[in-house]
C-alpha cells in the first residue's frame, strides 16, 4: 500500500501526470518532426553524396563526416547558444533543426549502404525489358531499398528518440527534463527515473511494433 | 531486312580495348552461338547491343532501327529484345506471376489477365505453373533461369540474348535450362548465345562465332568450327590446347627448373606420372643430344609441350639452332653407348619428324 501511495504521490497527485504527458507530447514532436525533416534531408543528402557532381559530393561528404563525428548535444548547443543566440528563436525550432541535421547525417549514410547492397542486376533486367531509368527505379530499386534499410531506418529513429533527452540543456522541458524535475520536487529520484525509462522503453517498443506491423508477410 | 547489323563496333575500358572492330548482320531465324575463353569480350558485345555499354565507335541497328544515333528512344528498341542473365535477375521483391507480368502490363498496355494467361502458357511450356505465385528465392537455379526465359519471352522480342545462360547453374540443372533453350530455337525465334557449352553450341546454332582478341576471329557453322577449326586459336580452343613453353640460352641452364615446370604443367591438367615422366625424359635427352651434336657456342632452344584435353595428348616440339642433326637418323641395331640419349627417345617417341631450315632444327613427335 505504501508503494503505490508513492506512486500516486509521484506521478499521478497535483496532476503530476499532466506535466509528465507534456513532457512526452515534447519528446514526441521533436521527434516525429525531426524524422521527417531529417528523412528528407537524408535521401536528397545521399542523392548528393552518390552522384556524379563533384562539389556536391564533396560538400555532402564533408557534412556528413562532421555530424557522424561529433556529439549531437554539441551541435545543439552550437546552434541555440552561438548561430541563432540573438534571433530568440523558439528553443523547439532549434532542437528540431539540430535532430533533423543530425538525422540526415545518419539517413543518408543508412541509404548509401542499402544502395551499394542493391543487385544492379535487377536494375538492369528492368531497363532491356524496356523500362526507362526513371520506371526502374520506381519498380526495382526503391522496393528493394526500402527492404534493406528498414532494419537500420528502424534503430536510427529509436536512437533519435534517446538523443532528444539532452535537449533539457537549452531550456526545453521534454520528457527526461520533467522526470528530473519531478524526481527533485518528490525527492524519490530511483522510482521517478525508472518510470521515465520506462515511458521511453514503451516508446521505443511502440515504434518496433510499427515497423514490424509494416513488414508485410511474404508468401512462401 | 536483317534483324541486328553491326559495323565496326569497338568498346575499350580506359586504355583496355575490350572490342576492337567488329561486323556483323543476323538474318531472322538465326541462331548464333558465340564462344570464346574467358575475358573476350563475348558478355560486353552483348551489353553493347543492349546499349547497356555505350559503344566507343561502330554503329548498331536493331531490326533497322540505329540505337547508336543520338536521341534514340532505346526503352523502345529494347522491348523488341530479350536478355536472359547468368544470374538470373529476377526481380526478387516480386512473385514469379509479377515477375512475368509486371512488364507487358505496364509498357505493352496488356490487361492484367490476358497477361496472366499469357504466362500460365509460358510456365506450362517450361513446366513450371506450380510456382505461380512463389518467390525466386524459394526456386532453384534451373527454375529461376526457366522463368527469366519466359520473362523475356513474355514481350514478344525480334531477338533474345543470352549471356551464359547455364554458367551459374548446378550441373544438374543445366539440362532443364538447356532444354528451354532448345524448345525456343525449334520455334525459330533468332537468338544470340554466349555459351561455354560446346555440345550445346554445335546443336543448336545454326551460326558460331568464335570471339577472340577482340574481334570474330572465325565464324562459320558448325561442322566448320567443331570438326575443322582454320585458324590457330580456334583450334587450341576447340582442342582445348594446353602449352608449356621453355626456352635454353646457355649450356648450364637450370635443368632442375625445366623439369619442375613440366612437373607442375602436367599435374594442373591430370597427365599421369609415367607419361610426366615420359615428357621430362625426352625432352631431357634430346636437350643433351643437340648439345653435344648441334650446337656451336651460341645456344638457342625452344621446346613446346602441347597438351590437348579433348585428345588427351601429348605433343612435343623442339627447335634448336645450329647444325643440321637428326639424332634419330643413325641405325639403332646395336644398343650404342655413345647415342644413349637417342635410343631412349627412338623408343618413347611416336610420329617423330626432322626439319632443317634456316640454320634451325625443328623436331616433332607425340608422347603417348
Amino acid at each position: 500500500m505504501d508503494f503505490l501511495d508513492l506512486l500516486y504521490k509521484i506521478f499521478v497527485k497535483d496532476d503530476s501526470w499532466l506535466t509528465i504527458l507534456n513532457g512526452l507530447w515534447v519528446t514526441v514532436q521533436i521527434s516525429a518532426l525531426s524524422l521527417l525533416f531529417g528523412t528528407l534531408f537524408g535521401s536528397l543528402l545521399c542523392f548528393f553524396r552518390v552522384g556524379k557532381f563533384p562539389p556536391l559530393k564533396i560538400a555532402a561528404q564533408v557534412y556528413i563526416s562532421i555530424i557522424r563525428g561529433s556529439p549531437v548535444l554539441m551541435l545543439l548547443m552550437l546552434l541555440f547558444y552561438g548561430v541563432f543566440a540573438r534571433t530568440g528563436i523558439n528553443p523547439l525550432l532549434v532542437a528540431v533543426i539540430t535532430f533533423s541535421m543530425h538525422t540526415a547525417a545518419h539517413v543518408a549514410e543508412l541509404l548509401r549502404s542499402a544502395l551499394m547492397a542493391l543487385d544492379k542486376g535487377q536494375v538492369e533486367a528492368a531497363r532491356t525489358l524496356g523500362f526507362s531509368k526513371f520506371q526502374a527505379f520506381k519498380l526495382v530499386t526503391l522496393p528493394q531499398l526500402v527492404r534493406i534499410a528498414k532494419p537500420v531506418y528502424q534503430s536510427t529513429v529509436v536512437n533519435l528518440i534517446q538523443w532528444t533527452s539532452v535537449v533539457g540543456y537549452v531550456t526545453i522541458t521534454d520528457l527526461t527534463r520533467v522526470i528530473n524535475n519531478t524526481a527533485s520536487r518528490t525527492m524519490q529520484p530511483m522510482i521517478t527515473i525508472m518510470g521515465g525509462m520506462v515511458i521511453y522503453l514503451a516508446i521505443s517498443y511502440l515504434v518496433y511494433g510499427i515497423f514490424h506491423w509494416t513488414e508485410r508477410r511474404r508468401a512462401q | 531486312m536483317s534483324v541486328i547489323e553491326v559495323s565496326g563496333l569497338k568498346k575499350s575500358f580506359g586504355a583496355f580495348e575490350v572490342l576492337r572492330g567488329i561486323d556483323l548482320t543476323v538474318e531472322e531465324g538465326e541462331r548464333i552461338a558465340i564462344i570464346g575463353g574467358s575475358g573476350c569480350g563475348k558478355s560486353v558485345f552483348l551489353r553493347c547491343l543492349e546499349l547497356l555499354e555505350k559503344p566507343n565507335a561502330g554503329k548498331i541497328f536493331i531490326d533497322g532501327q540505329e540505337i547508336t544515333a543520338q536521341g534514340v528512344d532505346i526503352d523502345k528498341i529494347r522491348r523488341s529484345m530479350g536478355m536472359v542473365w547468368q544470374k538470373f535477375n529476377l526481380f526478387t521483391h516480386m512473385n514469379v506471376m509479377e515477375n512475368l507480368t509486371v512488364a507487358p502490363i505496364k509498357l505493352l498496355g496488356m490487361t492484367k489477365d490476358d497477361a496472366r494467361e499469357k504466362a500460365m502458357a509460358l510456365l506450362a511450356q517450361v513446366g513450371l505453373t506450380a510456382k505461380a505465385d512463389a518467390y525466386p528465392e524459394f526456386l532453384s537455379g534451373g527454375q529461376q533461369q526457366r522463368i527469366a526465359i519466359c520473362r523475356s519471352l513474355m514481350m514478344n522480342p525480334k531477338v533474345i540474348l543470352f549471356d551464359e545462360p547455364t554458367s551459374a547453374l548446378d550441373p544438374t540443372m543445366v539440362g532443364e535450362v538447356l532444354a528451354v533453350i532448345r524448345m525456343l530455337a525449334k520455334q525459330n525465334l533468332t537468338m544470340i548465345i554466349v555459351t561455354h557449352e560446346m555440345n550445346f553450341a554445335r546443336e543448336v546454332a545454326t551460326r558460331i562465332l568464335f570471339f577472340a582478341d577482340g574481334e570474330i576471329y572465325e565464324q562459320g557453322t558448325p561442322a566448320e568450327i567443331f570438326d575443322a577449326p582454320k585458324r590457330n586459336k580456334t583450334v587450341a580452343f576447340i582442342h582445348k590446347l594446353k602449352y608449356f613453353n621453355y626456352e635454353i640460352s646457355e649450356r648450364h641452364f637450370d635443368l632442375m627448373e625445366m623439369q619442375g615446370g613440366i612437373q607442375t604443367f602436367a599435374e594442373k591438367y591430370g597427365l599421369s606420372a609415367r607419361r610426366t615422366n615420359r615428357i621430362q625424359l625426352s625432352c631431357e635427352e634430346l636437350i643433351y643430344e643437340m648439345f653435344d651434336n648441334a650446337c656451336a657456342d651460341e645456344i638457342k632452344i625452344e621446346i613446346d609441350v602441347t597438351y590437348s584435353e579433348v585428345d588427351n595428348s601429348v605433343e612435343v616440339e623442339f627447335t634448336c639452332a645450329g647444325k643440321s642433326y637428326n639424332p634419330l637418323e643413325k641405325d639403332f641395331d646395336e644398343l650404342d653407348e655413345e647415342h644413349l640419349g637417342a635410343t631412349i627417345l627412338k623408343s618413347l617417341a611416336q610420329n617423330y619428324s626432322h626439319e632443317y631450315d634456316g640454320g634451325t632444327n625443328r623436331i616433332k613427335f607425340t608422347l603417348a
